[in-house]
């Protein structure tokens, strides 16, 4: 009985955690699959994060509303991606190449602002963040309630976006448009639709999410900024929209899954269990290159993705 | 005015095309650098010159640069030969880490009580490099099997592997390698195994003999040899290439073979040159800014191995820029992505050329008018 008890204090702590952890990393993922669709392969979002991470910061410092570095976020996740998406469609440059460079750029950029607003300050200042609101009555449903009803406003944003992007994608001429880019760059300019602006809005959506993504990390968990802060969570993010098979419900699925590992990871660290914890912490790189390696069957991805297109 | 421009169908090629669009490129880079040093109250100019003073034009400093520079050739270097054969690979980082932790773990067996014990420098070396090289081979060979056979994506994979190495050396540095004593390292290694200074009075060791070597090595093997041939054909056509009866798998996994066993060499010179035992957050992105140093030396081994000297000396002069005048160091980081994002947008200017109201269009190319192209 009491250990019942214990067990289901367990799971539902694990998996409210592996909610909240997932947040961002949905966020991100649910960006980069209008990206991805449109056939761009994004990999500066990680970079786009910690640009959202430190404007978010910054501005929520400076006026102490969580909301205003929310929107200074998504501001700075479009600016960075309008210049990411200049140099995918207009420069045709090769995605994998821009994206790693500019992770590069984003940390220093990152860092340069961090210090010229913050230099003079000594020791680290807390930002007022997003405070988890109870849900009435639904919260109070045994096990579910915990789990999925005691969040910020932010998460349960989170969770109505990925509905609203599999009806953008699949329900709206947008979405259709989008996706014929993809998967058919030259049928889709035969038919009237203009590929390179359809890529433009692909990486400005991607680039607003991402955003907007690294400041959950810091308006609803953290409430500081550090340069680590990101920490590969944009490249996590790349992975669950191939685990998730570019479709927004799978995505969030998968999502769920690499925030239960990484809570779990946290979990069993305080009940002191004998596993070293790189193990679990390394879990969640482990599922995706499992899931990459091909040895699952072939993912089917985009027909153009990566593939640049000049209008003849 | 846009009349005065015509737009080629393909860019210009010519060594003054290209030597101009990456001139340009490195200057505006410059110019936004500068212009980010304002707010801090400096002088760009000053800046920039301490800055190459620091990184070129003192002998310590110098010295600097080059061990700097060794771990980013050698991962430039993987980047050529992975990459030339069409292996979008971006896992250096972690090959970097567990060559690092194979070279710490052979280099505490030949110490006084390990297993293997006392070795001549002359006989330990060559087989610290074995060591090392067969490491990051099958490192970054597990994802060249998964591309080449089962169809994977190399770029996910190998991005991924790289924590899985983060990992893999934090639980080393705090489980089986640890060392007794508070912060998660290993034991320091014999000094008998630590690479020689080269330089008297400088921190240069010998890792940057290690990585000349092997530039010409991947020189004479990739543009000079058989094998190096049809790997290069295979990244220019892989369906031609496979026409021509090469087996473009097996070259994928030689290719992901000499880019794992090149950047792992990376770790070996860095532990056996400069930190002197395993540490967590060993690498903190060379493995990324070495694809970039390889990048702007246009996949070529003297191209990268410039770039590098380059690039290490920048780094080397923001960082004494940062302890001497307070200046951010992230401004070079800054200037040094941006060079190379630049030098990719340039090829767009390429397309372009001037052309006077007198002359006619010439063949190939097409005249700008007000209303946009054609």
């Amino acid at each position: 009985m009491e250990s019942d008890l214990v067990l289901s204090t367990f799971l539902v702590a694990w998996l409210a955690a592996a909610v909240r952890l997932a947040g961002p990393l949905l966020l991100s993922a649910l960006g980069e699959i209008f990206a991805e669709r449109s056939g761009i392969l994004n990999v500066g979002i990680e970079g786009t994060m910690l640009i959202g991470a430190v404007a978010s910061y910054l501005v929520a410092l400076q006026t102490g509303s969580p909301v205003m570095g929310l929107l200074a976020a998504m501001l700075a996740g479009l600016a960075a991606s309008l210049f990411l998406a200049w140099m995918y469609v207009s420069v045709q440059a090769n995605q994998v190449v821009v994206g790693i460079i500019f992770n590069i750029l984003a940390l220093g950029l990152a860092s340069y602002f961090y210090r010229l607003f913050m230099g003079g300050v000594s020791g680290p200042q807390k930002i007022v963040m997003f405070e988890p609101i109870a849900i009435p009555f639904l919260s109070e449903i045994p096990l579910l309630g915990p789990i999925l009803f005691r969040h910020t406003v932010f998460l349960y944003a989170v969770m109505l976006l990925v509905p609203v992007a599999g009806f953008v994608l699949y329900r709206t001429k947008l979405g259709l448009r989008l996706r014929a880019v993809g998967e058919n760059p030259r049928a889709a300019s035969t038919a009237g639709i203009s590929v390179s602006a359809m890529r433009y809005v692909g990486v400005l959506i991607s680039g607003a999410a991402a955003g907007a993504a690294g400041s959950y990390l810091i308006l609803a968990q953290v409430g500081l900024f550090r340069e680590t802060i990101i920490a590969g969570q944009g490249f996590i993010a790349l992975a669950i929209v191939i685990f998730g098979r570019w479709n927004p419900y799978k995505a969030a699925l998968a999502a769920l899954v690499f925030g239960a590992a990484d809570a779990l990871q946290l979990s069993l660290q305080l009940f002191q269990v004998g596993l070293p914890p790189q193990l679990l912490l390394a879990l969640p790189y482990l599922l995706t290159v499992i899931a990459m390696s091909g040895l699952l069957g072939k993912a089917n991805q985009p027909d153009a993705l990566m593939m640049p297109y000049r209008r003849e | 005015m846009r009349k005065l421009i015509e737009r080629r169908t393909t860019p210009a090629a010519s060594f003054t095309a290209v030597a101009l669009a990456t001139g340009l490129s490195v200057v505006l880079a410059l110019v936004i650098g500068g212009l980010l040093f304002l707010p801090f109250g400096a002088n760009p100019f000053q800046a920039y010159g301490a800055l190459f003073e620091a990184g070129f034009a003192t002998w310590r400093g110098f010295g600097f640069t080059l061990v700097k520079a060794a771990p980013l050739i050698l991962i430039g270097l993987g980047t050529i030969c992975a990459w030339r054969t069409g292996f979008a690979y971006l896992g250096f980082e972690g090959c970097l880490l567990v060559g690092a932790a194979s070279a710490t773990w052979f280099s505490l067996q030949v110490a006084e009580g390990g297993a293997i014990g006392p070795l001549p420098f002359a006989v330990f070396l060559p087989l610290a490099v074995l060591v090392a090289m067969l490491t990051g081979a099958v490192w970054a060979g597990i994802v060249g099997l998964f591309k080449s056979r089962f169809g994977g994506n190399e770029v996910i994979t190998s991005l991924m592997m790289n924590y899985i190495a983060i990992f893999l050396v934090q639980y080393l540095v705090s489980g089986p390698l640890r060392a007794k004593g508070e912060l998660p390292a290993s034991p320091r290694l014999p000094q008998e195994t630590w690479l020689p200074v080269i330089l008297e009075g400088t921190r240069a060791h010998a890792g940057i003999l290690i990585a000349m070597v092997a530039a010409v090595a991947v020189w004479l093997l990739l543009l000079r040899s058989r094998v190096g041939y049809e790997l290069v054909v295979t990244g220019l056509n892989p369906k031609a290439a496979r026409y021509g009866g090469i087996n473009v798998g097996s070259r994928q996994i030689i290719a992901a073979l000499l880019a794992g066993g090149l950047a792992s060499l990376a770790g070996m010179v860095e532990v056996l040159g400069v930190h002197h035992r395993l540490v967590d957050g060993l690498s903190e992105g060379t493995g990324f800014i070495g694809i970039v140093t390889a990048l702007l030396g246009k996949l070529h081994p003297l191209g990268a191995v410039i770039a590098a000297l380059l690039y290490a000396g920048m780094s080397v002069g923001a960082d004494a820029m940062q302890r001497q005048a307070g200046l951010p160091a992230s401004v070079i980081f800054i200037v040094q992505s941006l060079i190379v994002l630049f030098v990719l947008a340039s090829d767009l200017l390429r397309y372009y050329a001037i052309r006077w109201p007198s002359t006619p269009c010439r063949p190939g190319r097409v005249i700008m008018t007000e209303a946009g192209r054609k």
